[in-house]
């Protein structure tokens, strides 16, 4: 019986890896940078095998506004190839290691014209089959803020100082009822408890003296 | 108050016309008292209302063809209304951000005010004043004020057409009805019997 179910458990092992070889390929999805900056487009991928020998990597743009793309970076064969005659020339590099399975690369002094799409290949033999992944890239003057993150911050911090200055109010009160500490009193103040009423002087805003009862 | 027709000495009936005084005087100012708490009431209820239609109804720039409020814009194109997202310049989306905060701020704490009142009623000892639900009601007025000041000083200050809208002016006539109601609240003194 238990030798049956080690066979079973072999022969499924073998059989699943066979259908789900698909690569997949992680990128960003959006990107954000400030003219003039570094960005580092990041690129790794999921393989159910070994890292290969003769593992790809490559990258291709394809600017805002076109419908083509050109091919700036290939990795293979253990040696990274960078764009030596289009938009990136001299201003890309490889900074991935492909036995870590991570294809990233690095743009320096960015420019308007890098708005677009960049997408990233990659390919471990003999685990090929795979999509594509994209990742886009904007590039801003002053990188703006997200809709509604002052607001949720604003609300967010009144209110939970509100709510800290109730629970410290009533727990003072609570500790100094329980006489665990004690205030001292000053001439002028009246002592922090909740026992005595004390006399006040008469308020001047109606013909008689205001006051409010629940009970009516 | 049956004071009966058989006090012969008029030591007696004094007494018997003064205990009918104060009953009617406690009467009137039980009536005037509920008339007060009731006013308050109103006016407070009424000055949430302002503020909630201040924040959400969307007429604090108006122009022929355009209305805009803290959360979106509406123009007019071929007679008919389309709602779009805002147009404001990097710098003011900041300050638009921190307007829409205030003014939701402003909302909620006069609610929360409403609620803690009516409880106060209930549960603060005889002649103390109803302090928590005045600071809260301050804190409203002074979130409101905060907004409208901001809107006012920085969105629209060089914009050739247009005019403030509804919703704006409601935002201020509910800046005054709060800084009124909460000097009421601190003021206000709970009946000591």
């Amino acid at each position: 019986m238990l030798t049956f179910l080690a066979l079973a458990s072999v022969v499924l092992l073998g059989i699943v890896p066979e259908q789900s070889q698909a690569i997949v390929i992680y990128t960003g999805w959006e990107r954000h940078a400030l003219v003039g900056s570094d960005i580092r487009l990041s690129c790794s991928f999921f393989s159910w095998r070994w890292t290969s020998e003769d593992v790809t990597f490559s990258w291709t743009y394809r600017p805002d506004g076109s419908r083509d793309s050109i091919s700036i970076f290939h990795y293979t064969g253990g040696a990274a190839y960078v764009d030596n005659k289009g938009p990136f020339r001299d201003r890309l590099e490889f900074v991935g290691n492909p036995g870590r399975r991570d294809g990233s690369i690095l743009i320096k002094n960015l420019d308007f014209s890098d708005n677009g799409t960049f997408t990233c290949d990659a390919k471990n033999p003999p685990d090929i089959v795979g999509r594509p992944s994209s990742v886009r890239l904007l590039v801003f003057e002053k990188v703006p803020i997200q809709a509604g993150v002052i607001t949720g911050a604003i609300i967010g911090v009144v209110l939970g100082l509100l709510v800290l200055i109730v629970v410290i109010y009533y727990l003072m009160r609570f500790l100094v009822a329980r006489r665990v500490f004690s205030l001292s009193v000053s001439s002028g103040h009246r002592p922090l408890s909740l026992a005595t009423p004390s006399p006040k002087s008469t308020v001047s805003l109606p013909p008689h003296p205001l006051s409010v009862s629940p009970y009516v | 108050m049956a004071c009966g027709a058989w006090y012969p000495v008029l030591g007696e009936v004094m007494k018997c016309v003064m205990n009918l005084r104060q009953a009617i005087q406690s009467t009137i100012s039980q009536k005037a008292t509920m008339l007060m708490l009731a006013g308050i009431v109103v006016v407070h209820i009424t000055t949430i209302i302002l503020l909630l239609v201040a924040t959400i109804d969307n007429a604090w720039w108006v122009t022929n063809t355009v209305s805009t409020d803290l959360w979106g814009r509406w123009e007019l194109a071929n007679s008919i209304w389309h709602y779009t997202n805002m147009k404001v310049s990097n710098e003011a989306a900041e300050y638009l951000q921190t307007v829409q905060a205030t003014s939701v701020l402003a909302c909620v704490f006069a609610i929360l005010a409403l609620f803690v009142f009516v409880a106060q009623l209930f549960t603060l000892p005889k002649g103390q004043r109803f302090t928590f639900t005045g600071i809260l009601q301050l804190i409203a007025c002074l979130c409101i004020m905060i907004a409208a000041s901001i809107y006012t000083a920085e969105l629209h200050a060089k914009d050739m057409e247009g005019w403030y809208g509804h919703s704006y002016i409601l935002a201020w006539i509910s800046f005054v009805l709060a800084l009124l109601l909460a000097i009421t609240y601190l003021i206000l003194r709970k009946k000591n019997e």
